[in-house]
């Protein structure tokens, strides 16, 4: 590559990649080390995932359409939402981005040729289909009703199948675990020469971010999903009020894990946005210390607020005291982050394609969704709130207004670089017009019906919230079709899209400087990156090197 | 050492650049897998703690009524063990893959002698009614909290007996590898990787013997 | 570490570790031993727990710094273990927080303060807002 040759002309798409090779064919993908092939396996089993949830969705917002039974008994509809809630979150959530894009970019993001261990990271696909597989046996046999959050002594002692479901989700945080761990340590030891700790892209710093809690945090959700089943299945009591035990306990540790996930799945969609709002506004991103800083920040100060779940269980007024104070730091992290992509923006040249749709659409309810988290944080006004649909809004808009918001930018995003094709630009608008404008008329009248005092999980309502929830479920029919109108022109664009150029956007990403699509091995050479990651300046602040340094990125 | 001796190492793996960065990465690999052990047994440690508080006279009568003399003996066969492995790898870094074999198999055996205390005493609670949850039967010590003991009892000695056995099949693995020579001074990675699961096995006993006996 | 042999990072000159291996295993069974002798001393006031925690803190060290060689190795793995350890402390500390400042007819029964075992039938120890 010459000096003088554009970033966007960089490496031509080449026609061995990791798709074709080392082989092509089912046994090839299922015994695959590369790190591609599994993010690709990962980013396939929880997008199904995600229909599957959303299937229990449509259901219960159909049974919301009138104040009565609608289409089904009330037990039935508290399996629904248990069942809505146990795939979204750790068969959608805490697995899509990190262990799909993750897995695709972070090696190449860092100059690397795979993760550190390959095989855990094969291991830790099987142990994802696993999870799923018992979870899937689970609800087969009719699920659970205690909600996705288990909590005792109803989980202790229904009489629904809630045990293969908590297994599936014992399993599950193995695959979350090991998946953590790689990162960490490939972000450690095997990032190319020139990559700094302040050169390393904003997207590997929030996944290593996520991967520090995935460590921390899954070890006490998996114990404590153990306990439940042990009493469920053998009466030892640990929890059970008759012998001594203290049901509020498991509300402790099952939050200790569940706080911090949260920021599991909310940092990797920060880590996509950093990347989206540097590529199309074509400018350095605003502060790179401060996300970087926010990035961690998130991952340490989300261990501390988690009792901000048990305002009104019974918790002491001591614990409420400090974890409401401490959930207000939180905050902070966060508007450091908006504050900056936004000051991205500023003077930039902005491309408004799909991913930048969705990024906008990203940061008008990651705003809104944290602003109602801040509110919920604050004791006196969540004892009006707690287990009202308010809550249940608050964190619908940053789970799916921001993390599948982000998830759909990544994949459009990143979808030249996984599949050597380019989606229909004009239907990727549409679907994200309709994808933000189904999801405001979904979540927004669950703000209004949760201030008004509709509770949540409930199959039946009085009169008065009929037109509100009419409302939301109307807008997530819309949802539903934006999301299916994604799944067909992806689909197709696979299969029958136009071949893309190599760097389609112009983005100045590390991982842009590898081949579209990729080798197996990712680099010809290890590059040597002589600029930050997120630099679009056209000064030269790197001296030229020599020309004989063919993997050298300027 | 040169980039191409250094790819010669018929160890290194093709993605990692040098064998030191492969044998660095090992090495944090182990330590963020035994952080989450570590973290895996806190929940335990921390139920255990609110009930000792809540019912602290009933744990401290309950622990007397359990085999102090066992939990000593398991305390000391233990860190036995944990020496040997130290032993063991040492012997690795001299090559002696021969030596390391012995020390683990030394391990292995204290290992199982330690199980084996276990078994004793678990039978002695089965046949007293010492017994968790619903299973309670024991009439000296009674009153709340009694059963709720027991209950931990056996979760936190039943976990770490499952790591004893894991950590027994690793050094028996490592171990007979290490007699047949598949390691030397230059790499024994996996022999050391095995000491340190072994090592934090030993490093939660120590915090349960005192815990669970000497209340 | 620049030497790519260096896996257990011997003394320079070739000093082996097994001196230090049997310190340390000396120490340990000492305070095996001390850790019995003072439980049978049965310190009041919940110090005893203390006592019992800084020991097995002591023990727990040892392990790690030398059996473990976290004391020759690099500062990522230190700051692993130290902040996992650090979690144990949040959660165990802030749990007991909790149940020590409840109100007390929140906390399982039979507990100080709580209903007595075997349910509410009984009439509690003590009414609500009356001080002990």
């Amino acid at each position: 590559m010459s000096p003088s040759q554009p970033p966007s002309e960089a490496p031509a798409y080449s026609p061995r990649n990791y798709l074709n090779a080392p082989a092509t064919g089912l046994r090839s993908w299922l015994d695959t080390r590369d790190h591609k092939r599994i993010g690709v396996m990962f980013l396939v089993a929880t997008t199904v995932a995600l229909f599957l949830g959303g299937v229990f969705a449509l259901l219960i917002r159909i049974e919301l359409l009138t104040p009565g039974p609608t289409i089904m008994t009330a037990m039935t509809y508290n399996r629904m939402f248990t069942l809505h809630g146990v795939v979204m979150i750790f068969l959608f959530m805490i697995p899509a981005i990190p262990s799909g894009f993750g897995n695709f970019l972070l090696p190449i993001m860092l100059g690397a040729k795979d993760v550190a261990f390959p095989k855990l990271n094969l291991l830790s696909f099987y142990l994802y289909l696993l999870g799923a597989a018992i979870a899937l046996y689970g609800m087969i046999q009719g699920g659970a009703d205690t909600g996705w959050t288990f909590y005792t002594p109803y989980s202790t002692t229904t009489v629904t199948k809630v045990t293969p479901i908590l297994l599936g989700a014992f399993v599950l945080g193995f695959s979350s675990i090991l998946t953590g761990l790689n990162f960490i340590v490939t972000t450690h030891t095997m990032r190319a020469p020139g990559i700094t700790w302040t050169k390393v892209p904003l997207f590997v710093w929030s996944i290593y971010a996520t991967s520090v809690i995935q460590i921390l945090a899954t070890p006490v959700l998996g114990m404590t999903l153990l306990l439940v089943a042990i009493e469920h299945a053998f009466g030892w009591g640990i929890f059970d009020p008759a012998r001594g035990g203290d049901p509020v306990l498991f509300q402790h540790f099952f939050w200790f894990y569940s706080h911090p996930a949260v920021y599991i799945m909310v940092l990797p969609a920060m880590a996509v946005i950093s990347e989206v709002v540097c590529a199309f506004s074509h400018k350095n991103i605003f502060g790179y210390k401060a996300v970087m800083y926010s990035s961690l920040g998130i991952a340490f100060v989300g261990f501390f607020t988690w009792g901000h779940h048990l305002f009104t269980s019974g918790q002491s007024a001591w614990d409420a005291g400090i974890f409401g104070v401490l959930s207000m730091f939180v905050g902070i992290f966060t508007a450091i982050k908006v504050f900056n992509w936004v000051a991205t923006m500023y003077r930039g040249s902005i491309s408004f394609k799909t991913p930048f749709a969705y990024f906008v659409g990203f940061l008008f309810f990651l705003v809104f969704g944290g602003m109602t988290g801040v509110a919920l944080a604050t004791v006196s006004l969540d004892v009006h709130w707690q287990d009202t649909y308010f809550v249940v809004a608050h964190f619908h808009f940053i789970m799916v207004g921001g993390v599948m918001m982000a998830f759909l930018a990544a994949l459009h995003y990143w979808f030249p670089k996984i599949t050597g094709r380019m989606y229909p630009e004009g239907w990727g608008l549409v679907g994200a017009v309709l994808v933000i404008l189904g999801f405001n008329f979904t979540f927004i009248p669950q703000f209004l019906l949760g201030n008004e005092g509709m509770p949540r999980r409930y199959y039946a309502y009085p009169e008065r919230f009929w037109p509100l929830n009419v409302a939301s479920t109307a807008g997530a029919s819309v949802l539903a079709a934006g999301l299916v109108l994604v799944l067909v022109y992806t689909i197709i664009a696979i299969r029958w899209g136009p071949r893309s150029v190599a760097n389609p956007w112009g983005s100045r990403g590390y991982e842009w400087a590898s081949a579209t699509p990729p080798p197996p091995e990712n680099f010809e050479e290890t590059p040597t990156f002589a600029r930050g990651p997120h630099e679009y300046d056209d000064s030269a602040e790197a001296p030229p090197t020599p020309a004989a340094e063919p993997s050298h990125v300027r | 050492m040169s980039a191409e001796a250094a790819r010669a190492h018929p160890r290194l793996a093709h993605h990692f650049e040098s064998l030191e960065k492969q044998v660095h990465a090992a090495r944090l690999g182990m330590w963020l897998f035994l952080a989450t052990e570590v973290l895996l047994f806190t929940a335990l440690f921390a139920a255990y703690a609110v009930y000792r508080y809540l019912f602290h006279e009933t744990f401290a009568e309950a622990s007397r009524h359990i085999e102090t003399w066992i939990g000593l003996v398991n305390t000391i066969v233990l860190v036995t063990s944990s020496l040997t492995v130290a032993l063991g790898l040492h012997r690795a870094t001299r090559g002696d893959g021969k030596g390391t074999a012995l020390f683990f198999g030394l391990s292995v055996l204290l290992a199982l002698t330690f199980l084996g205390f276990k078994a004793i005493e678990y039978t002695h609670h089965f046949q007293e009614g010492q017994l968790p949850g619903r299973f309670y039967t024991y009439g000296e010590v009674t009153g709340p909290g009694a059963s709720l003991f027991f209950t931990l009892y056996f979760l936190i000695t039943g976990l770490h007996g499952i790591h004893v056995v894991i950590g027994m099949t690793v050094l028996i693995v490592v171990g007979i590898r290490a007699g047949r020579g598949a390691f030397s001074a230059e790499y024994h990675v996996p022999v050391e990787l095995a000491g340190l699961y072994w090592h934090l096995v030993d490093l939660i006993w120590i915090f349960v013997f005192p815990l669970i006996y000497l209340i | 570490m620049a030497d790519p042999h260096a896996t257990t990072h011997d003394a320079p000159g070739g000093h082996s570790h097994v001196g230090r291996y049997a310190l340390v295993w000396v120490a340990l069974l000492f305070f095996t031993f001390l850790t019995y002798g003072l439980s049978r001393l049965h310190i009041a006031g919940g110090w005893g727990v203390v006592v019992a925690l800084a020991i097995a803190s002591a023990k727990g060290t040892l392990v790690a710094l030398f059996f473990m060689h976290l004391w020759d190795q690099r500062g990522a793995n230190r700051l692993v273990f130290l902040i996992s350890l650090s979690f144990v402390a949040l959660l165990v500390g802030l749990t007991i927080l909790d149940n020590a400042t409840r109100f007390p007819l929140a906390n399982p029964p039979g507990a100080e303060g709580a209903l007595p075992a075997g349910g509410a039938d009984v009439p509690p120890p003590f009414q609500p807002g009356e001080r002990r």
